[in-house]
């Protein structure tokens, strides 16, 4: 049965994607939005370059035409202020060369004061023009027709040339026109007014032919009014000015303003009949008074660059989608195997230790993590058969130690009462051993009639090695105190016997004492070992003092002395290995020897063993159980 | 028997018909002109919608308003029979010969003004000494001139045309102007009003209310009711103008295309307004006091004519203004 392995919380790919992927995004879009600014204002701008200069360049084409037109009035005017005499028949032969020589000119006239020429005379007025023939004449005399026109009037009044605004002339079929005035004096004194009248019909043909990248010109006259518009209901009708007021358009009076202050300049707004975002370029015709404009909507000039914009977005997202692709792929190629790896060893982890991965052909580190898994699993497989067999090796040592331990507990004296046909003292020892074979030791035997010899030791170290050490010097005391030289000399002779071979350092300490059991005495020597107690019946408990003698097998020079006591009636001595007092509670608090000397001193009058099952349980408690070292008590006591 | 019934029914319908006719229509349904005294413009939207509106019709008129040019004069239309109302200046039916009679004074306040720049540095009329101030001929400079007497000015008198380039492109200081008119023309060619120093005739005592409506003598006398509804209906139709300012202008503006007057929405806009502050000037907005030729106005309009020379006589207030 396969069980899904749990969801991971941050994918690889997911991490990949946010590290690699959004970075790669960000910095795509950031790239692609400072170029669409930068190309829209290089666009914006080089397209405004080019507009302002297309305008300028037709505005000084009218200007040239208007200024050619503008010189007739003026020279006609100096004329007729050289001729000696005026007649009409002069004036308009001079008007019909004029118009000969000007094909811009659409027609001339004349006009003068009352009584400016000769004082006789009235105001009059003649007037040539083409028409379908040729050239036309009329004639007027009467001033009241023209005296308050703009055309006479205002030249006349600011004693200089002025171009009148335009108007649809009636006398050219509705045509737009519009007149170039001259003031002419004679003796020194306004005489009367030439005017050149040209057709403004071929402006608006003129501005159609003007490529302004869909946008539309337009020109409004000295005092704003349309002149030429593509809306022909705006023309000589509407103003920057008008329509400011009724679309509430404030920011086309500003600009009006501008325009008929004869400024040049380059404008966003919105258009005022679609409403979109547009610009504006506009330039004056300086000898008319009027501006040339032209409006082109800003999507139209932008529309190249908002191409190129698309492409980036659409190559952005490709090349995305392909980095995208490609993280997933990459991403999917780790965690693949991963996963493998996982649900693999997820198996061993059960305890499969027969199975193989297979199937990462990589050359990358996954599949190095593949190999190291099967060798890690090899390995593994080979480590437990070798930890099974060292286990069962373990076992049959353990089994022999056992053994070795029970022929080592038997070599110790295990039968109590050990003498029953010596009442004089009373005699039991107990060594309850801990877990591995140990070194503690004890023996006791009767030297002669009445001297038993009793010793406690414990070697150094655990094991085989102490077990052996110790039975090597168990049989060796029982040798050297055969001798009857005394414990001290025994436990000398047993010293440098031991020294002298010891090549594996072992040492041990021992109290050997030889009680006289028909007079009480002791004698005894004490190779670094705890000091034994008495327990007096009458004189409470003593230390056997220790005489800072040396460990046995570790000086062969070493000599030892001997200690004597005696013991009373009903004293009870007490030998005890240093597992009695470093006996430890889980929590590292010591038994102690005072608790050792008290809990013995409670019970001094009751039978041996049961002495000795009052501290085995005492300190079975106090261990919980738990016992570290081996526990070994010699209890003699001297009958009373 | 059926057919007797159609002949007689419609007989009988057509005799009713007639009568209810001419109980309902006084002019005996013939066709009233009334000529006003320029081209279509927000100065006659009264007139205007109360023709386009029918209220002619509900005072029982059937009225044509008919535009003048520079060919035409609507006091020679009245006087030659071929208009039966007019509309013209107070100042203008006061210089008759042939008296006519004011059945309605419409504006009541004076229109024309002057105007200078503020950069000219004139403030005040006395500093038009000197200077050129451009006036129209005609009844136009009747006020003028009372005003250069009144403040003893001597300004450089020159002539105006019917535009006002000449004032833009400062070949005169000062201008005439409408101030429904070529004041706001003035704004429209891009010069703001507080560049304008405005002279009001009515701030400096010289307010001459301008239209009114005018009939002959005669007609007055034959047809009093009729008069009667034509001023009701006049001041009706002025009242529905200035009520419904968009309604009326987009009429005035198909007036103007069709007219080929080349004028603008916003330029109109201004005029009626500006009509409007004439109309109410002094009477209120309640159009049931409009239309009064006061007698105070009348006299000082008559004084200064007697005064300049213009008339030797002028007919007597109650003989000239009948409501």
């Amino acid at each position: 049965m396969s069980r899904r392995p749990p969801t991971v919380k941050r994918p690889i790919v997911r991490r990949l994607i946010i590290w690699i992927g959004l970075p790669l995004l960000v910095v795509y879009s950031i790239v692609a939005v400072t170029s669409y600014i930068q190309n829209k204002k290089a666009s914006l701008d080089r397209t405004n370059a080019y507009l302002l200069e297309l305008i300028r360049h037709q505005a000084a084409v009218l200007e040239a035409r208007f200024s050619s037109v503008s010189r007739t009035p003026e020279i006609v005017a100096e004329t007729i202020e050289g001729m000696r005499s005026l007649s009409e028949e002069r004036l308009i032969e001079l008007m019909e060369r004029r118009l000969a020589a000007e094909p811009d000119l659409f027609g001339m006239a004349v006009s003068f004061e009352p009584k400016a020429v000769d004082s006789r005379m009235d105001a009059f007025s003649v007037r040539a023009f083409r028409s379908s023939g040729g050239v036309s004449i009329t004639k007027s005399d009467a001033v009241s027709s023209y005296a308050t026109a703009d055309w006479y009037l205002i030249p006349k009044l600011i004693d200089g040339p002025y171009w009148t605004e335009p108007l649809f002339s009636a006398g050219s079929g509705n045509e737009l026109a519009c007149s170039f005035s001259h003031p002419v004096r004679l003796a020194g004194a306004f005489a009367g007014i030439v005017t050149a009248d040209i057709s403004l019909a071929e402006l608006e043909k003129t501005l159609q032919g003007i490529d302004l990248i869909s946008g539309y010109p337009f020109i409004i006259g000295r005092s704003g009014t349309f002149i030429a518009h593509p809306n022909p209901e705006f023309v000589l009708r509407e103003s920057p000015f008008s329509l400011a007021e009724t679309l509430s358009r404030p920011d086309l009076r500003a600009l009006g303003k501008e325009m008929i202050a004869g400024r040049q300049g380059i404008v966003a707004l919105a258009d005022i009949h679609s409403g979109e975002k547009s610009w504006m370029v506009y330039t004056p015709i300086p000898s008319t008074g009027w501006s040339f404009a032209a409006v082109i909507p800003e999507d139209k000039v932008l529309a190249p660059v908002q191409a190129q914009l698309y492409r980036q977005i659409v190559l952005m997202i490709a090349g995305l989608f392909v980095i995208f692709l490609g993280i997933v792929v990459t991403s999917y190629g780790i965690t693949n195997p991963l996963r493998k790896l996982t649900a693999f060893a997820g198996e061993i982890s059960t305890g499969r230790l027969d199975v193989r991965i297979e199937g990462i052909r990589r050359r990358d580190e996954i599949q190095r993590l593949a190999e190291v898994f099967n060798k890690m699993v090899a390995d593994l497989n080979q480590y437990i058969k070798d930890f099974t067999a060292a286990t069962k090796a373990k076992e049959a040592v353990e089994s022999e130690l056992r053994i070795a331990r029970q022929i080592q507990e038997s070599l110790l004296p295990r039968v109590f009462p050990a003498f029953p046909e010596r009442p004089e003292f009373d005699l039991y020892a107990k060594n309850a051993a801990a877990k591995d074979v140990a070194g503690d030791f004890y023996d006791f035997f009767f030297l002669d009639e009445d001297l038993l010899a009793v010793l406690i030791a414990d070697v150094s170290g655990k094991g085989i090695p102490a077990a052996l050490f110790m039975a090597v010097n168990r049989t060796l005391m029982k040798t050297v105190c055969q001798k009857g030289v005394g414990p001290a000399e025994s436990v000398r002779m047993a010293n440098e016997i031991l020294s002298r071979d010891n090549d594996a350092c072992m040492f041990t300490t021992m109290f050997l004492a030889v009680f006289n059991v028909k007079t009480g005495e002791l004698h005894y020597a004490n190779a670094g070992h705890n000091p034994p107690f008495v327990i007096s019946s009458g004189r409470g408990v003593r230390l056997l003092p220790s005489m800072g003698d040396a460990f046995l097998g570790v000086d062969a020079e070493a000599s030892y002395h001997e200690g004597r006591d005696r013991l009373e009636p009903g004293d009870l001595l007490v030998l005890f290995t240093d597992g009695v007092t470093e006996a430890v509670t889980p929590a590292g608090d010591f038994f102690g020897e005072e608790r050792f000397v008290r809990l013995v001193a409670d019970h001094r009058d009751d039978d041996l063993p049961a002495v000795w099952n009052r501290l085995a349980a005492d300190l079975d408690d106090f261990q919980k159980g738990d016992q570290f070292d081996d526990i070994t008590v010699v209890l003699l006591r001297r009958s009373g | 028997m059926k057919r007797f019934l159609n002949r007689s029914g419609v007989l009988i319908i057509f005799l009713a018909a007639a009568a209810f006719a001419a109980a309902v229509f006084p002019q005996d349904g013939k066709l009233l002109v009334l000529q006003v005294q320029w081209v279509p413009q927000a100065q006659f939207a009264g007139y205007i919608m109360a023709m386009e509106k029918g209220i002619f019709t509900a005072e029982g008129l059937d009225v044509d308003v008919r535009f003048s040019d520079e060919n035409s004069s609507p006091i020679t239309e009245l006087r030659s029979g071929r208009a039966d109302f007019c509309t013209a200046w107070l100042s203008t039916t006061l210089t008759l010969d042939r008296p006519v009679v004011n059945i309605c004074q419409v504006l009541q306040k004076s229109t024309l003004m002057l105007v200078a720049r503020k950069e000219s540095g004139i403030r005040r009329p006395e500093e038009m000494n000197g200077k050129k101030v451009a006036i129209w001929g005609g009844d136009f400079a009747i006020q003028p001139l009372a005003f250069f007497r009144k403040y003893g000015i001597k300004p450089v008198i020159v002539p105006q045309s019917y535009n006002i380039d000449a004032f833009l492109v400062g070949a005169c200081d000062v201008a005439s102007a409408m101030y429904y008119n070529e004041y706001n023309k003035i704004y429209l060619s891009g010069v703001d009003q507080e560049d304008l120093v405005p002279f009001f005739y009515s701030d400096y005592g010289l307010n001459f209310p301008e239209d009114g409506v005018y009939c002959t003598r005669e007609t007055w006398e034959n047809h009093p009711k009729m008069c009667r509804s034509m001023r009701r209906a006049v001041l009706n139709g002025w009242a529905y103008a200035f009520a419904h300012p968009e309604e009326t202008l987009d009429v005035l503006m198909d007036y103007c295309a069709g007219y080929r007057v080349r004028t603008n929405r916003a330029q109109q806009k201004w005029m009626l307004e500006a009509i409007r502050q004439a109309v109410v000037f002094g009477v209120g907005e309640n159009p049931s006091g409009w239309g009064v030729l006061k007698k105070d106005d009348y006299q000082r309009v008559s004084g200064e004519l007697l005064r300049q020379g213009f008339v030797k006589t002028v007919p007597a207030y109650e003989e000239f203004y009948k409501d």
